[in-house]
């Protein structure tokens, strides 16, 4: 009786540690519209939940989402409390040290976002002075460091993109960088159009804004092939460009 | 929509519905996710604390100062880096362990952090207050039970844990008071208890004005019924005792 109940409670504790046990795919718990976010009945949803229920039929994957904090995702995935990240997560060299990417699943350019009457321009010259805000542990803060930090007022850093808008409609902040489709959504959404307008997409840096996004794995998981191969696979029958559709007007693979 | 429309009374009601597009079964399943972990470790806190108040007390020099080390450092550490410890670092190094012994990686569930991580601290607070209505019980009756020739294990059930209780349980009650509150430090480890659910409800709706009052109202209801509950509980414990307010 005792070891059954010591089995049970370890099966609790490590409920996940038996053989067939589901992937955790860690998302960040927090709306990031139109990828993820999660709706009233507590379900996720969005381009990167379809995406990922295409992938994970084609590589014939058992997937659960598992909402996890954006700031410790990557220590999340190292210490095995997820299995994949797929959290519109650009691939640089800097993470590349710590996880595995994946192929890129999309990459788009990042923007900058400002107030409706505003004049900024998104570059150096145009946000010499003003208070800048990103998401923190982003590419977009690795840039904004870089290229606007020595002639930015301020730069303000959020643990999530959707508190540096909400500050931006609050008037605390001049100007938002972040991905463009990210930053289009909330500028289509009835809070955006009250505020908020595009400056414009800033200048390329493939080092620091990295070469797309792609899920993240453990250092030499070999889930990692299963997942390239899904994504050609879900590029090349249309699956790809019909979810896509559903969600933009426009492929958003890049070059 | 602006804040003020949100305040408006139908779309409040709405948004708080139980079936989508309301928010309500979000709220609450955040709400019974956020009672069972303040069950569990207050549970677990209590075992804890009734062990280590004794071994405190009556322990030998070793494990005196085992639990004087575990009660200091633990009250000396936010909950908080507590929580980032246990969740990230200790799995990290658990797995890292049991990779290395040809084991497979395990996941500890955030549920099951949260009730050890604040149960472990629930233990060190609830020690004291523990050892604290041992100490008020006065000696005459513990020296009394021990002349009639009770064993020690019989005068702790008999004798020391009835006369503690009383003294005991305003320093509890505020523990659990506590502990239903530290629930909402698991929200950085993205565990969906009653303050995520309702930062994500407002994120995605912008109705901050909707969900924070809803959540505080929440949190007061749990506040109440333990209130209720704890009176209860201490009038039965101070049965047979004189009430010595004026």
């Amino acid at each position: 009786m005792k070891k059954l109940v010591l089995a049970a409670v370890a099966a609790l504790a490590f409920g996940t540690a038996v053989a067939a046990a589901p992937l955790k795919i860690g998302v960040a718990a927090e709306p990031y519209p139109p990828f993820t976010s999660p709706d009233a009945s507590g379900n996720w949803v969005g381009w990167e939940v379809d995406f990922l229920g295409a992938i994970c039929k084609q590589a014939a994957l058992d997937c659960v989402i598992t909402p996890t904090a954006w700031d410790g995702i990557i220590p999340a995935l190292t210490s095995g409390q997820i299995d994949i990240i797929m959290s519109s997560m650009s691939i640089t060299a800097e993470r590349a040290k710590t996880i595995d990417f994946s192929d890129k699943y999309y990459n788009t350019p990042a923007m900058v976002m400002v107030a409706k009457d505003s004049t900024i321009t998104p570059d150096a010259a145009g946000l010499t002075g003003k208070i800048v805000g990103v998401q923190v542990s982003t590419t977009h803060e690795a840039y904004t460091q870089k290229y606007f930090a020595p002639v930015a007022q301020e730069v303000k850093t959020y643990q999530t993109q959707d508190e540096a808008n909400q500050d931006l409609a609050a008037g605390r902040l001049d100007a938002v960088m972040a991905d463009s489709i990210a930053l289009q959504a909330f500028l289509d959404s009835d809070a955006g159009k009250a505020c908020c307008k595009s400056a414009g997409n800033v200048k390329s840096d493939p080092a620091i804004l990295g070469a797309g996004v792609g899920f993240g794995v453990r250092k030499g998981d070999p889930v990692l092939a299963k997942l390239n191969d899904a994504i050609k696979a879900v590029r090349a029958d249309g699956t790809y460009a019909a979810i896509t559709a559903k969600y933009f007007p426009f492929d958003i693979y890049g070059e | 929509m602006t804040g003020l429309e949100a305040l408006s009374a139908a779309s409040a009601l709405d948004l708080l519905a139980f079936s989508p597009p309301g928010w309500g079964a979000v709220l609450l399943a955040g709400l019974a996710n956020s009672v069972v972990i303040a069950l569990g470790a207050y549970a677990l806190g209590f075992g804890i604390g009734i062990g280590g108040a004794f071994g405190k007390l009556y322990g030998g020099p070793i494990l005196k100062d085992l639990l004087a080390v575990y009660t200091t450092i633990v009250r000396a550490v936010p909950e908080l880096v507590l929580i980032l410890i246990l969740f990230y670092a200790f799995t990290g190094l658990l797995n890292e362990a049991l990779l290395s012994w040809g084991y497979d990686r395990v996941q500890i569930s955030p549920i099951i952090t949260g009730i050890v991580v604040l149960g472990v601290v629930q233990g060190a607070y609830q020690t004291e207050v523990l050892r604290g209505g041992i100490l008020a019980v006065p000696a005459g009756q513990i020296e009394a039970a021990r002349a009639m020739g009770m064993p020690s294990v019989v005068v702790a059930r008999r004798i020391i844990l009835p006369l503690m209780t009383a003294n005991a349980l305003p320093g509890l009650a505020n523990l659990w008071l506590n502990a239903t509150k530290d629930t909402a430090l698991l929200a950085v480890i993205g565990f969906s208890e009653l303050t995520k659910a309702t930062y994500q409800a407002s994120a995605t709706t912008k109705a901050f004005f909707v969900f924070y009052p809803a959540a505080m109202l929440l949190y007061l209801g749990i506040s109440l019924t333990s209130t209720l509950l704890i009176g209860r509980i201490e009038k039965w414990a101070r049965r047979g005792q004189r009430d010595v307010r004026g």
